[in-house]
């Protein structure tokens, strides 16, 4: 009989939190000089946002996902935690629905969801999640006591690429892609967030606030379109 | 493979276990130079030192040489100061492959009593993943395999039986930690023939108390208390507090520190046979091991011990 009510949460995270910061600095040495390439295409990325090329940001993302799937969680996490290399395979399945709305005609409805003012709180949600994703919690980690060494990069670690992705999804879908990117990466985030907490860490706190502001830029975007269509109705 | 243990700690283990035939089982045991502290274990004459090694979160560092190397010098501190029993599980990440490498490049001493557990979720029956955890220890035996948090124990009891049988492992054992399932545990303990049982015991948790320390005892249970700091959080607290020992535990127990403290209180009790603290540092790692030297503090100090806490 497995009774897994009896366990905890502690109970499936196997290492201390010295572990872990060692094995985000391993990735940083492993990749070396990766990092500038994946730094690149985050710039890369928010250019596209920008430009509202949807597609093509898909397809960018889509990438990045598949790489840290297999880097970050296959190569290094799994080592560590028997869980990882089914996380990775989470991280494909994100790379693969990234694919899917990138090839199923995915844009933005522009006509809708540019007009009503939750919307327009969601998207600066979104651009303000995205910017820390890649660059301000990078920072913020080395300012609370992680050494440069550590500092989590987007496209290598797990937590800058899924903060990042999630910021960047709220700014340019709306509806059912929304929440079906937004899904994987809040997910993991959660995970991570969790973790953190069991490591006993105030970096945890960050990761939830990010997941705190992260939901409400979606409920901002979900209500607001759904505002904008009530009113075309009457 | 070179090894500057085995002469000496074997001919050591056979002298105690000659000594210890003639005592009531789990007496205490004094031994070697050092007054270091055999339990028996099993109806055999058999003993292992009262402070083992636990591996959950310390041991596993992944394939990173740098944590590698500096574990095998936890592992090589131990062996110097006669350790006996390494417990890990495949739960436990990279725990068994870190055990392997440092086995490897220290040698595997005779003293070693390597303790292994079977766990579901690790995929794989009890055979296939007992045949892997051996490749990752770099062993060729086990001398105790457990079901770890009662996971699957039905079959997986089953089968660890069976490989006892057939002198594949030595010991067969079960495991439960932060007060899980004792009722079940309990009846397991009662109706089956196992050797070991493991569960978590401390100066602050102490539930085992009542009903499966009394029940091992009556049945020739060996006992390994988990957990003995709570995970650590127990003796962490009292040192960045700079709580103060008691005066009296220098005299009454030899203790001059909380590590002695708080495994002494533990390995003392007639039922526990030994306790396994994790550590990831040399320098706790010899605290902890000085708890396994005499002397041991005697019933009533026992109930002072859990007072002084109690009064903190
Ligand atoms: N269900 C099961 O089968 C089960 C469940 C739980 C545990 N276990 C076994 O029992 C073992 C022990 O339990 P545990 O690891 O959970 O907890 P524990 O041994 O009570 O505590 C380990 C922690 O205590 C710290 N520590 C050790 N010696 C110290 C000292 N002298 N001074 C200060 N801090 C010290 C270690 O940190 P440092 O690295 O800084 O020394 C480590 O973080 C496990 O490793 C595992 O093998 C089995």
């Amino acid at each position: 009989m497995n009774d897994w009510s009896s366990y905890q949460l502690q109970d499936f995270i196997p290492f201390s939190v010295d572990i872990y910061l060692r094995l985000l600095e391993r990735l940083n040495e492993n990749f070396w000089p990766l990092q500038i390439l994946t730094l690149a295409l985050g710039i890369a990325a928010l250019w596209l946002v920008a430009r509202h090329h949807s597609r093509w940001l898909c397809l960018l993302l889509a990438l990045i996902w598949a790489f840290v799937g297999y880097g970050f969680f296959i190569q290094h996490y799994a080592e560590l935690n028997w869980a990882g290399g089914n996380i990775g395979y989470f991280f494909f399945t994100q790379s693969f629905l990234l694919l899917l709305v990138a090839f199923s005609g995915a844009s933005v409805d522009k006509s809708i969801v540019k007009q009503h003012v939750l919307t327009n709180l969601s998207v600066v949600i979104g651009w303000a999640i995205g910017l820390a994703g890649l660059i301000a919690l990078p920072l913020l980690s080395v300012m609370i006591g992680h050494t440069w060494t550590q500092a989590e990069i987007f496209g290598i670690h797990a937590d800058p690429t899924a903060i990042t992705s999630l910021g960047f999804v709220l700014i340019l879908f709306s509806g059912w892609r929304l929440w079906l990117l937004a899904l994987i990466p809040a997910l993991w985030l959660l995970i991570s967030a969790l973790t953190w907490t069991v490591l006993g860490t105030s970096w945890s706190l960050v990761l939830f606030s990010v997941l705190a502001t992260v939901l409400l830029g979606l409920l901002c975007k979900s209500v607001g379109g759904w505002m904008v269509k009530q009113d075309q109705f009457i | 493979m070179n090894n500057r243990f085995t002469r000496r700690q074997g001919l050591k283990l056979l002298g105690v276990g000659l000594a210890a035939s003639m005592l009531p089982s789990w007496s205490l045991l004094a031994a070697s130079n050092q007054n270091r502290l055999y339990k028996r274990y099993s109806s055999s004459d058999k003993t292992l030192p009262v402070i083992g090694l636990g591996t959950w979160r310390t041991f596993n560092v992944g394939s990173d040489p740098q944590l590698m190397n500096a574990r095998a010098e936890v592992v090589k501190a131990f062996f110097e100061l006669g350790g006996g029993m390494i417990d890990s599980s495949p739960m436990y990440g990279s725990a068994p492959d870190v055990m392997g490498h440092a086995l490897n490049k220290l040698g595997t001493p005779d003293t070693l009593f390597s303790a292994e557990k079977v766990w579901s979720p690790a995929g794989g029956s009890a055979h296939q993943q007992v045949a892997e955890l051996k490749s990752r220890w770099q062993l060729d035996y086990f001398d105790l395999v457990q079901v770890h948090n009662l996971t699957d124990w039905q079959e997986h009891l089953a089968a660890l039986m069976k490989m006892k049988a057939e002198g594949r492992i030595g010991y067969v054992g079960i495991t439960t930690s932060h007060g899980r399932r004792h009722q079940d545990f309990e009846q397991i303990m009662a109706s089956e023939a196992i050797d070991f049982v493991q569960l978590s015991y401390s100066i602050n948790q102490r539930a085992v108390e009542n009903r499966l320390l009394p029940l091992a005892q009556e049945k020739g249970i060996a006992v390994i208390a988990n957990r003995p700091f709570e995970g650590g959080r127990l003796i962490q607290d009292l040192k960045r507090r700079n709580t103060a020992l008691p005066e009296w535990a220098e005299a009454e127990c030899g203790c001059t520190s909380w590590a002695e403290f708080l495994l002494k209180f533990i390995v003392s009790h007639p039922a526990v046979t030994c306790a396994i603290p994790a550590t990831t540092r040399v320098e706790h790692l010899r605290e902890n091991m000085r708890a396994g030297l005499s002397p041991m503090p005697s019933a009533s100090t026992r109930e002072k011990m859990v007072r002084y806490i109690e009064s903190l």
